[in-house]
């Protein structure tokens, strides 16, 4: 190929003709056009005439430019030019073409599919043996590289994917290190992410030849699975460079109240011109939290953009253990139903004895007026809250009876309580009853609202202590501490002074009350199910995600098991998404909070940096060859003018040839298309589908002319005339009715003609299928048009049909018919299935649920009945002379009824219960 | 004339005749009996039928005359002698018929066809040779064809069919141009030239010079095609005589169009001149013309005398 600059020419030795155009330029001009030949009598009359004006008798070098333009363009043309010639040398040997195909590759994957099939044709033209492998997949299973045809890959690319997990680079280089693959090249597409076993992966790979990397440049942007931090959710957004400033909007999708899916807040991640991670904080009400599903990198289409919540982020599992058995007529003075009302929206609540409880691993205990704890429970009550778990106690009777923490400190009381309590604004006190104080700064009711009417009259108190102070969550007016906490272990104790009914204080009345509840258990620390829990389990997928970070049917991919999800770290053996044993679920991200994503470090010298983004090649031999075309074309016109001969009808000629050739045949099809859409959009059109055999179409033509006809004169329908529908090109849309004949000529259908056909049915639409095969006799199916039709509707959504029932509707939405003959007669009419029919009081007739049947199929040959000629005298002889006439008249009838059944739907089916209402009315 | 009529050249010889019969018919179908204008009775030797304005044989009443010794007893008129004693026969007006020389010319100039017209000069030609023949002999003229076997002249049904026959057979190998045969015309009969007169002067002017000196007169009718008469060319041309023994070749015809029209129009002048001088009579018509209009003239022509 030579190479000419950004041309290129597939056969250069051709352009040597161009060579010859000077002389072809003087052979031209030597020969004039050649003179028209005229047989004229009146030639005596100019003999000896002069020519007073004298012809050039050579061609006019416009004439001549166009020939020779014409000639340059066809040569160079068949030269075989190409713009951007892709002159990459052709190589040789197997070439091994490496593919990271991660998530991070997918916003770019069409661009990297189109390289990588580039490569592939290359190679096929090369001969050379490609392997393809992406290091997503699994590795090969043999210990050889599959090296293959190209072209057996490349009819496998277009099904390859992204994936939602990094590429294993290191498991590949251990793969290579292990087989020897002998020598190959490799051209190595990459997602650009960094990862520890690149150094090892090119040095492995640069010993067994060349290796060319190809990075498409873009950054990788991904998502962590989200935390939450002081009430908010928090998601780290990464990227895998820091070229520029950066603002990208992250999107908590949840579905709303109604169960369908909605943005439920957004907010905003911004990237500093260096960061490589930034953060995202969404503030939501509780309730809106707790349905946040997942949060996505607005735009950005790739499983890294996609962080998954599992029920963990998301309510609370409150375990509630009440020190005194709820007595049944006592319901509404026992704490249980205070904190169960509280609760109960925002939290999952666990009522078990405590021994049960932990197991469960709540996220909160709430212990309502329990006194003194067995050893053992309260040691791995104890235990639980060192590990991070959130106590929740609440004083009583009990409680301050059983003397638990007045003589020593108890793990899980926070302070030391005094013995007994103190009682304000009783009939023996002289205090009143006291209100609360705003709470302190720390306490994590900061910020609520006090009301002024809460009242405490009881309490229990706290041990004056140096500690005490710095434990105060919330106190009353006059300082004493009504809620304390303290921090044991990971975990915190925290104690209510007051009891969680109505006895003690108006406390638990108040909304306050919920507030301070949603605020403590919101703070609790989700409880990690201890990797012991999860080992012996295998844990399903529900929903997966792909690498374009849509989920996908997981119907196939296996269980993983516990030992495999504590491991942690997405993979092809589990990919990211949401997994489930028994009822609990968790949320598997491929981003964990706290990772980073790095670009690929600028790789060792003698790896070669490939642009991804070379310049497409465009053919320009057919462009040049329609040049040299229009050039002749302008040739002839121009002949015709120079020679004289280009005179009336030839101009219009002329004329009519240039509209010919640069208006496209498309625009005209286009054209007639709308008008074809027009007229059935402004009309009543009947319409049929053509069946390729033209003496079918004709009757189908005809009938249905004949059928408008009587149904202009007998009804308020007046059709135009009939129109013929391809169901391959035309919009079916516009036509209620489709009357199909079975002809052993129809093609089948394509699957895009059969989605067509299933949406018109689906929609309104009714087709008439007719066997026309009637007179054969009643072996119903086995006939050669009754294959056909089974051929042709194979793939059509048809609902259950019955032969048509006497009560039928389209027995009576015109004439009152009992039989529907066409050219023949007697065969079954199939209609849809009426659903059980539901007989009510005094309604012999079925109520047919609202459609039209979606589809009649018959075999009387309906078409040859209605079929009228251009004079209206029918076409085919029916049945027998006047009894034949009869038939004819009761086809019509039929058809009447057909059209109206399909033009008013149920509308007659209802008017059937007109005298049965009224009759009612009258009542 | 016929939008039924079969293209020309399908037919056979006598089918060709009987369609040319037929449309010569028609166009003559509308005017009187054509009635030769009589001026050369004296020397016309043929008896005819048309009046003489003298006795002989006839069929008109012309007078009564006294009986004659040699007179044939069945020639006395009883009903007119029976009004007194002398014997009357009754004369008869001697009647004659004029004999026309009809030459249609066969040559091959006459063969073109313009592109806007649907007939051919040379049928148009016999066309207007038939219909004159009939209108004469349908008024007793005698007629002759110059130049075919129908030259000898007499009149009725079975000339006609002849003629028709004669017109209708293929010219054949004939010449570019066609000249007046050369048979001596019945001295003061009269002759219809049917031509267009495109070939060289020495084949048209000596025959009418001819002709007025036996005492015969006629008409010229010159034939044209539009084209020829337009001269609608343009572009460099070649143009050939029919035949294609003339040829001439022109860079751009349209500019020959002056000089052409000139010379044609000098022709129409001098075949005028000519007539005028041999007291002929000369008219020039085109093919997509009415041809009745040029039989009306014919009729006039040779109906009224010179």
């Amino acid at each position: 190929m030579l190479v000419l600059g950004p041309l290129g020419f597939a056969a250069p030795w051709l352009l040597a003709a161009v060579l010859a155009l000077p002389i072809l330029w003087w052979l031209l001009r030597a020969v004039p056009p050649k003179p028209a030949v005229r047989k004229f009598p009146g030639v005596s009359l100019l003999v000896g005439l002069i020519d007073p004006e004298k012809m050039p008798d050579r061609t006019p070098w416009w004439l001549l430019m166009l020939r020779v333009l014409a000639l340059a363009a066809a040569m160079i043309g068949f030269a075989g030019p190409v713009l951007n010639p892709d002159n990459r040398p052709a190589g040789s040997g197997p070439l091994l073409v490496l593919i990271d195909g991660s998530w991070a590759s997918a916003a770019e994957w069409q661009d990297l599919r189109a390289n990588v099939a580039d490569v592939l044709d290359r190679a096929q033209a090369d001969g050379r043996t490609v392997a393809l492998h992406a290091m997503t997949a699994p590795l090969p299973s043999d210990d050889a590289l599959p090296f293959r045809d190209a072209a057996e890959w490349s009819i496998r690319l277009p099904a390859m994917e992204p994936q939602a997990w990094p590429s294993d680079r290191a498991g590949f280089a251990e793969w290579l290190d292990a087989n020897d693959a002998g020598s190959f090249e490799t051209l190595w597409f990459t997602d650009g992410l960094a990862n520890s076993a690149d150094e090892s992966l090119f040095a492995i790979l640069s010993e067994s030849g060349p290796v060319t990397l190809f990075d498409d440049g873009e950054p990788a942007l991904a998502i962590t699975g989200p935390v939450i931090s002081d009430q908010a959710l928090l998601v780290e957004v990464l990227r895998s460079k820091a070229d520029a400033e950066l603002t990208l909007t992250i999107s908590a999708i949840g579905s709303d109240p109604i169960g369908i899916e909605r943005v439920l807040g957004q907010s905003e991640a911004i990237f500093g011109a260096s960061d490589l991670k930034t953060e995202a904080r969404f503030e939501m009400p509780l309730e809106l939290r707790n349905r946040v599903s997942r949060m996505i990198i607005q735009g950005v289409a790739s499983a890294g953009a996609v962080a998954l919540l599992d029920e963990s982020s998301r309510r609370r599992k409150v375990g509630l253990v009440a020190g005194v058995p709820d007595r049944e007529a006592q319901q509404y003075v026992s704490p249980m139903f205070y904190l169960k009302k509280a609760l109960a929206p925002s939290a999952e609540l666990i009522e078990v004895p405590l021994a049960d409880l932990l197991p469960a691993s709540p996220d909160v205990i709430i212990l309502a007026d329990v006194g003194r704890l067995p050893a053992t429970e309260a040691e791995t009550l104890a235990e639980w809250v060192r590990m991070g778990g959130l106590l929740v106690r609440f004083a009583g009777p009990r409680l301050a009876q059983s003397g638990t923490g007045q003589l020593e400190d108890d793990p899980l009381l926070p302070v030391q309580l005094r013995a007994g309590g103190r009682n304000l604004g009783g009939a023996m006190s002289w205090g009143t009853p006291k209100t609360l104080r705003p709470f302190p700064a720390g306490s994590p009711f900061q910020g609520l609202a006090v009301p002024g009417e809460i009242t405490v009259t009881s309490q229990v108190m706290a041990q004056p202590g140096p500690d005490l102070s710095g434990k105060v969550l919330a106190a009353l007016e006059d300082g004493t501490p009504l809620v304390t906490g303290q921090a044991l272990g990971e975990g915190k104790v925290i104690l209510f002074h007051v009891t969680a009914n109505a006895e003690w204080s108006n406390l638990p009345l108040s909304g306050l009350f919920v507030e301070m509840l949603e605020r403590l258990t919101a703070s609790a620390r989700v409880a990690v199910a201890p990797v012991a829990d999860l080992t012996g389990e295998t844990w399903t997928p529900v929903k997966v995600l792909n690498g374009f970070g849509q989920f996908t049917d997981s119907g196939l991919a296996t269980g993983v098991s516990g030992e495999r999800l504590a491991e942690g770290g997405v993979g092809h053996d589990m990919p990211p998404g949401i997994y489930a044993a028994g009822e609990r679920q968790v949320a598997i991200n491929l981003m964990q909070a706290g990772s980073e994503l790095a670009a690929m470090a600028a790789p060792p010298s003698n790896i070669i940096i490939g642009s991804i983004a070379a310049a497409t090649e465009i053919d320009l031999k057919p462009l040049l060859l329609l040049l040299a075309l229009a050039l002749i074309v302008a040739d002839v016109l121009g002949t015709l003018w120079v020679s004289g001969r280009l005179t009336g009808p030839r101009v219009a000629a002329a004329v009519l040839f240039m509209l010919a050739i640069s208006l496209t045949g498309g625009r005209a099809d286009a054209q007639s298309g709308d008008e074809a859409a027009l007229l059935a959009a402004n009309n009543s059109v009947l319409a049929y589908v053509l069946t390729g055999d033209d003496r079918v179409d004709a009757i189908s033509l005809a009938g249905l002319r004949g059928l408008s006809r009587i149904l202009t004169e007998r009804t308020a329908i007046e059709p135009v005339a009939p129109v013929a529908v391809d169901v391959e090109s035309d919009e079916l849309a516009f036509y209620p009715f489709l009357y199909w004949p079975i002809s052993e000529l129809q093609p089948s259908p394509t699957d895009a003609a059969f989605t067509k056909l299933n949406t018109y049915l689906r929609h309104g639409g009714m087709i008439m299928f007719d066997t026309r095969d009637a007179n054969l006799g009643r072996s119903a199916g086995a006939s050669s048009n009754a294959i056909v039709l089974q051929r042709l509707t194979a793939k059509l959504d048809i609902p259950p049909l019955e032969p048509m029932p006497r009560d039928h509707v389209l027995t009576r939405t015109f004439y009152l018919l009992q039989e529907f003959p066409g050219r023949w007669t007697g065969s079954d009419v199939w209609v849809e299935a009426a659903p059980a029919a539901e007989t009510m009081e005094g309604m012999p007739f079925r109520n047919l649920n609202d459609g039209v049947t979606p589809v009649i199929i018959g075999g009387n040959d309906w078409a040859a009945a209605w079929a009228l000629d251009e004079n209206g005298s029918p076409m085919f002889p029916v049945g027998r002379g006047v009894g034949g006439e009869g038939q004819r008249e009761i086809a019509w009838r039929f058809g009447v009824n057909v059209i109206m059944h399909v033009m008013t739907g149920n509308y007659k089916s209802d008017q059937v219960h007109v005298p049965a209402l009224l009759e009612r009315l009258g009542q | 004339m016929s939008e039924t009529r079969p293209d020309h050249a399908a037919l056979s010889h006598s089918g060709r005749a009987i369609w040319l019969r037929r449309d010569a018919e028609k166009i003559t179908g509308s005017l009187p009996p054509l009635l030769a204008e009589a001026s050369q009775l004296a020397h016309v030797l043929a008896s005819g039928l048309h009046g003489r304005k003298r006795a002989g044989p006839g069929e008109d009443f012309w007078q009564f005359r006294q009986a004659l010794p040699g007179d044939p007893a069945s020639a006395i008129d009883w009903r007119r002698s029976g009004r007194g004693d002398a014997l009357f026969l009754r004369d008869r007006e001697w009647e004659t018929a004029q004999t026309v020389s009809i030459w249609a010319d066969a040559a091959q100039s006459m063969n073109f066809k313009g592109p806007d017209s649907d007939r051919t000069k040379g049928e148009r030609a016999r066309l207007l040779a038939l219909s004159l023949a009939i209108l004469l002999s349908s008024a007793g003229e005698r007629v002759a064809l110059l130049g075919t076997a129908a030259r000898q002249p007499r009149n009725g049904e079975t000339q006609m069919q002849r003629m028709a026959m004669e017109l209708a057979r293929e010219s054949g190998k004939t010449s570019d141009y066609g000249s007046v045969p050369l048979t001596p015309l019945p001295r003061g009969s009269r002759a219809v030239f049917l031509s267009d007169f495109l070939g060289p002067d020495e084949t048209i002017f000596p025959v009418l010079a001819r002709a007025a000196d036996s005492g015969v007169k006629g008409c010229l009718v010159q034939i044209l095609d539009a084209s020829e008469e337009a001269f609608p060319f343009d572009g460099r041309t070649v143009f050939q005589s029919m035949a294609g023994t003339i040829d001439f070749e022109t860079q751009r015809a349209r500019a020959l169009r002056t000089a052409y029209l000139e010379r044609l129009a000098a022709r129409r002048a001098r075949l005028q001149d000519s007539a005028d001088r041999n007291g002929w009579r000369a008219h020039f018509h085109r093919t997509n013309e009415s041809p009745r209009k040029a039989l009306l003239w014919l009729y006039m022509g040779i109906g009224v005398p010179a």
